[in-house]
C-alpha cells in the first residue's frame, strides 16, 4: 500500500532539462529523503509525482498504477511554496481542501477538529488565514496535507520557519504517520533533519540522481576518514605529519582536534604512536562516521 | 463538467454569496441607482413645471416681470394669458429699466414695434440671468398674443383658427407573420428597452468579468495554487471558478431584475403622480392610464420569448466574456498588469453599444446582422433587433451557436495557458511563450 516507483523519469522545459532519467522507490512505513541543492530538480520531480507535471519520458507509479487524477486523492502534499486563501477561515479552508480530495464535509469535520487540536490551532480555526502567523499558517498547510489520510505524503521543507517546539511536534507526527505505514517523501536541504528522520536517501544534483540507498548503506559506503582526538599533553608529531601531508586538521582546540587522515595513513599506526608518546594521556580516539552534510558536499563537488 | 469543478464552483459561490460585500452591493446597488434616477426625474420634472403655466411652484420662484410693449397692441393679450404665479405688469422702458436695476422687477421684456412686421424680436432683460426660467414660456405667450393679434387683424374666423389648434399624434401598429395586427407601444419604448438591456449586459460583463479576472489570479497571487493543483486539474479549477463567480453575478442580476420588475409595475403610477393632468387638459380626476396615454408614455411589453432569449444571451455573453477575462487573469500576476490586456477585450463590447441606434433604425441591415452574429458583440445587438423585429430563427441559432463555441474555445485557450503558466510566479510571459503554451499546453 503506497509504494511509489519512478522509472527513468525525465522532464525538460525548453532547452533546460530539469530532471533527467530519475529512478527510485519509496516504500510504505519508511521515510525517503529527497536531497539536493537549490534548483537541482527536487520540486520538478515532486510535481511529477503529484501529477502536476507530466514527465516527458519514464513513468511514475503508485502501487503499480501510473499516477493521475486518481492518485491525487491518495496523496497529501505540502509544497515549499506556501499559500492559503487569505480571507477564508481556517475551518472552511480545510473543508474545501478536503472536498477537493473527494472527502465530504460530514467526514472531514471530525478530522479537521482532530488535527486542529493536535497542532494547537483550536482558537484560530474560526479566524481568517491572514490573521495567522507564518508558522501557524504552515501548520494549517500541514493539516491539509494529512487530512485525507493519504497513502503517500510529500513534505517539501516542512520545518522551515517553525520554532523548535513546533518542529518537534511535527517530527513526532511524521514519525507516527510512518509507523502507520504511510509512504513519506521528505524534501530538504537541511541535512541534520534528513539524518534524524529518513530511512532512505536520494540525492539529486543538476537534474540527475547522483546517490541513493538507505541512510546506513550510504554512510557505510563512505570511509571513516575523520578522526576525533582528545588528550592531555603535547603531540608535536601531529604538526609534522600535517606538513608531510599525512593528515589535515579540520578543527583544533586545547583539548584535542579533529583530523582527516590521508589515504596512505592508517589510523592504527597513529593510535600506536599516540599511546607510545610519553606524558600524553589519550582519552578519546574515535573514527567519525561521515556526516550527510559532508557526503552531500563531497558528492556534489565531485560531479 | 467534472465533480471537482462542481466542488470548486460551489466553494467560489458560497464564499462570495455569504460575504458582506455581496449582500451590501446587492441590496444597496439598486437603492443607489433608484435614488440617482429619482433625483434626476424630480429635478427635470420641476424644471418642466416651472416653464409651464401652473400654480404649483413655490413663492420663492414667483417673479415680477415688466412688459414694455412698444407695439401698443400686444400687452392686453399677454397680460390676459398670465404666466403661472409670476406677476406681469406693463411699464414704460425707463421705469422698467430702473425697476430691473433696483430690484423692483426681476426682469423686463421689451417688445419693439418691428415685432408686428416680423423684422424685430422681443428681448428679455434681467440681472444675474433671473427670469431665464420663464424665457421659453414668455416667448410662447408673446407668440400666441402676436398670432391672435395678426389673425384678428385679418378677420380670421374661429373655424379657421381651430385648425391651428389641431395636434396629430402618430400611433404605431406592428405587422406580424400571421397577418394579425398587434397594437404596440411607440418605438421609443423599444429603443429604450434595447438600450437598457444593452447597458445591463455591458455593466454586468464589466463588473463580473473583472471579478472573474481577479478570481483566476487569486490562487497564484496567494501561492495556494500548488496545493490546489495537486488535487484538481487546472481546467477543472478554472471552469469551476468561472462558473462559480459567474453564478454570483447571475444571482445578483436576478435579484436586481426582480426589483426592476417590481419597479416597472409601479413605474406607471409613479410617473403619473408626477405629471399634472392640467398639462394635458385632462380633468384633475383623470386616471393614471389616461394621463400616461396623453403624455404618450407607454410601458413596453416584454414577450416571454424575448425574455428567454435575453436570459440565454445574457448567460452566453457573460460566460464568453468571463472566459476571456479568465484568460487575461491567467496571463498576469497583478490587476495593474491586466489593464493593457483588457482594452482590446472591452472594444467589441463598446462597439456593440455605439452601434445600437443604427441597429435599431435598420435592424435587418448588414451591420445589424454582422454585429448580432459575431460572438464578441452578438448579445446586445441581437436582443435589440429582437425587440424591433422578428429575427429569423436560423440567425438566432447561428448566432447563439457561435457564442457557445467561442465560450468553449476561450476556456480551452485559457486552460492551456493556465496549466502552463500556473506555477510560474512573477514571470510575465511573452507572446512567443504564450504561443508555445497554446501549442504544447
Amino acid at each position: 500500500m503506497g509504494s511509489l516507483v519512478l522509472q527513468g523519469v525525465t522532464k525538460r522545459f525548453g532547452k533546460v532539462t530539469a530532471a533527467q532519467d530519475i529512478s527510485f522507490e519509496a516504500e510504505p512505513g519508511r521515510i525517503l529523503g529527497l536531497l539536493g541543492p537549490n534548483g537541482a530538480g527536487k520540486t520538478t520531480t515532486i510535481r511529477m509525482i503529484a501529477n502536476i507535471l507530466t514527465p516527458d519520458n519514464g513513468r511514475v507509479t503508485l502501487d503499480g498504477r501510473v499516477v493521475g487524477p486518481w492518485s491525487q486523492e491518495q496523496m497529501g502534499y505540502l509544497p515549499e511554496e506556501r499559500g492559503l486563501y487569505k480571507k477564508v477561515k481556517i475551518n472552511d479552508q480545510l473543508r474545501y481542501l478536503a472536498a477537493l480530495k473527494g472527502i465530504r464535509a460530514r467526514e472531514s469535520a471530525p478530522r479537521i477538529a482532530y488535527w486542529v487540536k493536535r497542532l494547537g490551532l483550536q482558537e484560530w480555526s474560526a479566524r481568517k488565514a491572514q490573521e495567522l502567523s507564518k508558522g501557524m499558517q504552515q501548520k494549517v498547510q500541514f493539516i491539509a496535507a494529512v487530512l485525507s489520510n493519504p497513502r503517500l505524503i510529500i513534505l517539501d521543507e516542512p520545518f522551515s520557519g517553525l520554532d523548535p517546539v513546533n518542529s518537534e511536534l511535527l517530527r513526532e507526527i511524521v514519525a507516527e504517520l510512518k509507523a502507520n505505514g504511510r509512504t513519506i517523501l521528505f524534501a530538504s536541504h537541511r541535512m541534520e533533519q534528513v539524518e534524524q528522520l529518513c530511512d532512505d536517501i536520494c540525492l539529486i544534483a543538476n537534474g540527475k540522481l547522483v546517490l541513493k540507498g538507505t541512510l546506513r548503506d550510504i554512510k557505510r559506503r563512505y570511509k571513516r576518514d575523520r578522526l576525533a582526538l582528545a588528550y592531555d599533553g603535547e603531540a608535536p608529531f601531529l604538526d609534522a605529519m600535517e606538513r608531510k601531508g599525512d593528515l589535515q586538521f579540520l578543527e583544533r582546540n586545547e583539548d584535542g582536534c579533529i583530523v582527516r587522515l590521508a589515504e596512505h595513513c592508517h589510523s592504527r599506526s597513529l593510535l600506536e604512536r599516540l599511546l607510545e608518546t610519553p606524558d600524553l594521556e589519550l582519552y578519546r580516539f574515535e573514527l567519525l562516521q561521515p556526516s550527510l552534510d559532508e557526503i552531500f558536499i563531497r558528492t556534489v563537488e565531485s560531479l | 463538467m467534472s465533480r471537482k469543478s462542481l466542488v470548486v464552483m460551489q466553494n467560489e459561490f458560497m464564499r462570495r454569496v455569504t460575504s458582506k460585500t455581496f449582500i451590501l452591493t446587492t441590496l444597496l446597488g439598486p437603492a443607489l441607482l433608484i435614488g440617482f434616477f429619482a433625483v434626476i426625474i424630480i429635478i427635470s420634472i420641476s424644471a418642466v413645471e416651472d416653464s409651464f403655466e401652473d400654480n404649483s411652484s413655490g413663492e420663492n420662484s414667483s417673479l415680477s416681470i415688466a412688459v414694455v410693449d412698444e407695439t401698443g397692441v400686444l400687452s392686453a393679450r399677454i397680460l390676459s394669458q398670465g404666466i403661472g404665479d409670476h406677476a406681469l405688469v406693463t411699464a414704460d422702458l425707463n421705469s422698467a429699466h430702473e425697476g430691473a436695476l433696483d430690484g423692483l422687477f426681476d426682469a423686463y421684456v421689451r417688445i419693439p414695434p418691428e415685432v408686428i412686421s416680423g423684422t424685430g424680436q422681443p428681448v428679455l432683460y434681467s440681472q444675474e440671468g433671473r427670469g431665464l426660467g420663464v424665457r421659453g414660456a414668455l416667448g410662447g405667450i408673446i407668440e400666441k398674443a402676436l398670432e391672435d393679434h395678426l389673425l384678428a387683424d385679418r378677420n380670421v374666423s374661429t373655424d379657421v383658427r381651430s385648425i391651428f389648434e389641431r395636434v396629430v399624434r402618430l400611433d404605431t401598429v406592428r405587422l406580424t407573420d400571421e397577418g394579425e395586427e398587434a397594437e404596440d407601444p411607440a418605438p421609443e419604448g423599444y429603443m429604450m428597452l434595447g438600450f437598457v438591456l444593452g447597458m445591463v449586459m455591458y455593466m454586468t460583463m464589466l463588473i463580473y468579468g473583472t471579478l472573474i479576472l481577479y478570481g483566476t489570479m487569486e490562487e497564484r497571487t496567494t501561492r495556494v495554487v500548488e496545493i490546489i493543483v495537486s488535487s484538481v486539474r487546472p481546467f477543472d479549477l478554472l471552469m469551476g471558478k468561472v462558473l462559480g463567480i459567474g453564478l454570483i453575478g447571475f444571482v445578483q442580476m436576478a435579484v436586481w431584475m426582480l426589483m426592476v420588475l417590481g419597479a416597472v409595475i409601479l413605474a406607471g403610477p409613479i410617473i403619473g403622480m408626477f405629471i399634472d393632468p392640467a398639462m394635458y387638459d385632462l380633468p384633475v380626476a383623470a386616471t393614471n392610464q389616461e394621463i400616461l396615454d396623453a403624455a404618450n408614455i407607454s410601458m413596453p411589453h416584454i414577450s416571454v420569448g424575448l425574455f428567454v432569449w435575453f436570459i440565454l444571451y445574457f448567460i452566453g455573453g457573460y460566460l464568453l466574456y468571463g472566459g476571456l477575462f479568465a484568460t487575461v487573469g491567467t496571463l498576469v500576476d497583478s490587476p495593474q498588469e491586466s489593464q493593457t490586456l483588457l482594452l482590446p477585450l472591452l472594444m467589441p463590447m463598446i462597439i456593440s453599444i455605439i452601434f445600437l441606434s443604427p441597429v435599431m433604425v435598420n435592424p435587418d441591415g448588414g451591420l445589424a446582422l454582422g454585429l448580432s452574429l459575431f460572438p464578441l458583440t452578438s448579445p446586445v445587438p441581437m436582443i435589440v433587433r429582437m425587440t424591433v423585429m422578428d429575427v429569423p430563427f436560423w440567425q438566432l441559432l447561428l448566432s447563439y451557436g457561435l457564442l457557445v463555441l467561442s465560450f468553449i474555445g476561450s476556456m480551452w485557450v485559457s486552460a492551456r495557458i493556465y496549466r502552463a503558466s500556473i506555477l510560474m510566479y512573477g514571470k510575465k510571459p511573452s507572446l512567443r511563450v504564450i504561443a508555445s503554451y497554446l501549442r504544447n499546453g
